[in-house]
């Protein structure tokens, strides 16, 4: 075993970090990109395409540099430590993973991707469905020849800007059927999007479409398997965003804890604190190594990256909530303010867990895949 | 022993209920309901309307013009105004300042203060907290220097709830510099409209103006305005934070978020069934009855016993701290109980008269604000670590 990174992930690490860190200095800088067109910086996203970092997010294969596990989750938990919004999430990882696992592959689109000219989203959820993979009510049928689409999909985040937008569709079968699924390639000119803000400061979008037409990507089995894969790619993701998170939350408490004096000492001073910071180191350790475990067995078999993934995202809903509610209850009213970061760090991390399937979500499919 | 309401205690509820169904506008019930923004009219119009009934001050003396219930019909009363989505009592006049005035206050104090705020006439503040004394509330460095027929105050309140509505805000300032801290404090009243008085909005977590800095600049206040004797306002402090902390376990709320939260995992669907047929789920929510249920017996129990009399003591802190947990709970597992319906956040849904569709289910737009709005219960009224050391300090004999 080896636990170390790499000289060039390590170097990944460090100019990607840098490169984070300049442009999020300040919270501020945050929600003045949220109140962009786009709900997030056109600029920026670009920069980070010219640094290489949506590369980092594709397999060589595809025209990328990176796309490992690893590599995933390094540019993510980067992504977590200055609560970037820029659509790493929908364009650079969950549309160029579908688009990279088709029987043939769109790289053109990919790569379009990775030069920061196209914008892409993966719409799958819907208003009635919990994180399923295959619970659509979204229908396709088939007209001489040409796919049309109808229905509403919720939630999809950075989904107002996209270009192009990948929409999961029920072709036949019931709505929680496995079979009769496919993804279709549809231009987001013909669909009607409601944008809005979410809680912790995202930009998403409710879509819907009449009768619009779609390109077919594959369907049934292979497109479950695409939908199950995209899912696990966002979930681990998220996972990795989540650890950035929480070692902020960490660092900014234990910062306060030492600068805040209250009855004449610091209260880092009184015991009974030092022992909730204890607390959260440990489990935030825990989260660390259940989310390099899961980004190791990436590659594997659909099973064990399942697996692997579903146990990171149930311990980082589990300690994510310990670890935000913990941030701002040490902090006292301070963190309860706009102006202060935690409170955005906080929110972010909480609502992780609703996103790409909650902490009860993630221990049933647990259960499911180790025959518990 | 007997757990069950009296048929005297019935038609009491019986009352209460009728009384809020005849007089609480219909607009304001569903303000409440969909966690609408309210005005300082809105509150105004429910006090005002207590007010006349007589019931705004319905915990004091009778004499003072409180309404002598027991403490079963004061529960009962409470649950019943939460249950008719009426907004909250504003408690800094009629909860804290009052009995305050009651025990501490001068005849003159008393006929003049009190008379207004059992007729809602004055919105009080509570100016306490300073940006360097929260915890330690008696390192405040607010000053009130003597200069004869007034005093002059110097310094900043911070966290002050609902203080941009204020008329007055009743502080703990330093009278005396030189000798420990607890000793040099004292309890003033403060016009608000006083130059030199300036305040400033903090804007919160969830985006919303609730609380304020208060700046005081050279302002002068009246001798008359000093409560009770200079350098003993730390006694007066501590009586009426025992006040303030047993509201705070806020078992009716938490009864009415539990309602809430069956009816949203009854509606929220997990596979295309009610989540409340997951096992797991239905399992957190009937935990969270269980201590809800003993919960309410422990602040009966407590509210009783204080009822002869006595200033509730450490029960008030034991029920903060699991009265702010179960509460806070609930809106967990609110927040849970919707998925992915918790993300949307649309700041104008809480603006009166807002008619436009809602994202997903009308009921999941509120739902995550108020989790993260719900973090200040326990680090507010003496956070939940201070009420375990004043639990540990009085009552183990360590
Ligand atoms: C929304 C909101 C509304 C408020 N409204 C008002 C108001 O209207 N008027 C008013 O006067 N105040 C108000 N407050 C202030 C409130 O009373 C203070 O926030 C509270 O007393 C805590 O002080 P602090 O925020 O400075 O935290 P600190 O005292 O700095 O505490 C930070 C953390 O350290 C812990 N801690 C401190 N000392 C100890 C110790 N000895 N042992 C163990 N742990 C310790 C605390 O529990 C907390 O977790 C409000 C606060 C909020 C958040």
């Amino acid at each position: 075993m080896d636990f170390s990174l790499s000289e060039e992930r390590k170097m990944l690490q460090e100019t990607v970090g840098r490169f984070f860190e300049n442009n999020y200095k300040d919270i501020k800088k945050r929600g003045e990109y949220l109140k962009m067109t786009d709900g997030f910086s056109r600029e920026f996203w670009k920069e980070s395409s010219n640094l290489g970092v949506i590369n980092g997010l594709v397999s060589p294969a595809f025209g990328g540099l990176g796309g490992s596990g690893e590599d995933i989750c390094i540019i993510f938990e980067l992504v977590g430590k200055s609560l970037c919004i820029e659509p790493f999430l929908s364009s650079g990882l969950l549309s160029s993973t579908i688009l990279s696992s088709l029987n043939n592959p769109k790289t053109d689109l990919i790569n379009q991707i990775i030069e920061g000219k196209l914008l892409m989203s993966f719409a799958h959820m819907e208003m009635n469905n919990r994180y399923e993979d295959h619970f659509i009510e979204t229908k396709a049928k088939l007209e001489k020849e040409t796919w049309k689409l109808n229905g509403s999909k919720s939630f999809v985040i950075n989904g107002d800007s996209a270009d192009k937008v990948i929409i999961s569709a029920r072709i036949e079968g019931k709505v929680n059927d496995k079979k009769g699924i496919g993804l279709f390639l549809v231009d987001n000119n013909n669909i009607n999007n409601r944008p809005y803000n979410t809680i912790d400061g995202y930009r998403s979008t409710e879509m819907s479409f009449e009768n619009i037409n779609g390109e077919l990507l594959c369907k049934d089995n292979q497109a479950l398997k695409c939908i199950i894969k995209t899912n696990s790619a966002g979930a681990l993701a998220l996972s990795a965003e989540a650890v950035g998170i929480m070692q902020v939350c960490f660092d900014l408490t234990l910062d306060y804890l030492k600068t805040r004096k209250q009855f004449g000492k610091s209260i880092g001073a009184f015991q009974s604190i030092q022992h909730r910071m204890v607390d959260m180191m440990l489990e935030i350790e825990q989260v660390r190594s259940a989310v390099m475990l899961a980004s190791s067995t990436f590659e594997s078999n659909p099973t064990i990256r399942d697996k692997n993934v579903s146990a990171a995202k149930n311990l980082v809903g589990r300690v994510g909530k310990l670890i935000a509610e913990e941030s701002i209850q040490l902090h006292g009213g301070i963190a309860m303010t706009w102006e202060y970061s935690v409170a955005h760090y906080a929110k972010r991390l909480i609502m992780i867990d609703h996103l790409m399937g909650d902490a009860d979500y993630h221990r049933d499919r647990f259960k499911l895949l180790s025959s518990i | 022993m007997n757990f069950e309401y009296s048929e005297k205690d019935e038609n009491f509820r019986i009352e209460v209920r009728e009384w809020l169904k005849a007089t609480l506008p219909h607009y304001l019930k569903e303000k409440v309901k969909k966690y609408q923004r309210l005005t300082k009219e809105d509150y105004e119009l429910f006090m005002n309307n207590l007010s006349k009934k007589g019931w705004l001050a319905w915990h004091w003396p009778e004499e003072y013009g409180g309404t002598g219930w027991n403490a079963i019909e004061k529960h009962i009363f409470e649950e019943e105004i939460v249950k008719a989505s009426a907004p909250r009592i504003v408690p800094f006049g009629v909860n804290m300042l009052g009995p305050v005035l009651i025990e501490f206050g001068s005849e003159e104090q008393k006929n003049y203060y009190l008379p207004r705020i059992l007729n809602n006439e004055d919105w009080w503040a509570q100016g306490y907290s300073e940006p360097g004394a929260g915890s330690d509330l008696a390192s405040l460095k607010t000053t009130a220097i003597d200069k004869g027929d007034h005093y002059l105050v110097n310094g900043q309140k911070t966290w002050t709830t609902l203080g941009h509505h204020a008329d007055m805000i009743f502080c703990l300032v330093k009278t005396d510099l030189n000798i420990k801290p607890q000793l040099g404090i004292s309890f003033l009243l403060i016009d608000m409209k006083s130059p030199g008085v300036e305040v400033k909005p903090i804007i919160t977590l969830d985006g919303e103006h609730e609380v304020n800095e208060v700046w005081f600049t050279d302002v002068k206040v009246p001798k008359k305005n000093l409560v009770g004797k200079e350098n003993e306002g730390w006694t007066y402090a501590k009586y009426l934070l025992t006040f303030e902390r047993t509201g705070i376990a806020g078992v009716p709320n938490s009864k009415s978020a539990l309602n809430h939260l069956k009816m949203v995992s009854r509606k929220s669907m997990k596979n295309g069934k009610p989540l409340i047929d997951d096992p797991i789920f239905s399992s957190e929510v009937a935990e969270l009855e269980i201590d809800l249920l003993a919960m309410e017996i422990f602040n009966l129990r407590t509210v009783s016993a204080a009822a002869e009399g006595k200033a509730p003591g450490m029960e008030s802190s034991l029920l903060k701290i699991k009265g702010t947990l179960v509460r806070q709970k609930t809106t967990e597992l609110l927040r849970k109980a919707l998925g992915p319906q918790a993300l949307p956040y649309l700041p104008e849904q809480f603006d009166e008269g807002w008619n436009e569709m809602p994202i997903g289910p009308e009921y999941a737009g509120p739902i995550a604000k108020q989790y993260f709005n719900m973090r200040k219960i326990s680090i507010y009224g003496g956070s939940n670590e201070i009420q375990k050391n004043i639990v540990a300090k009085a009552s183990f004999g360590l």
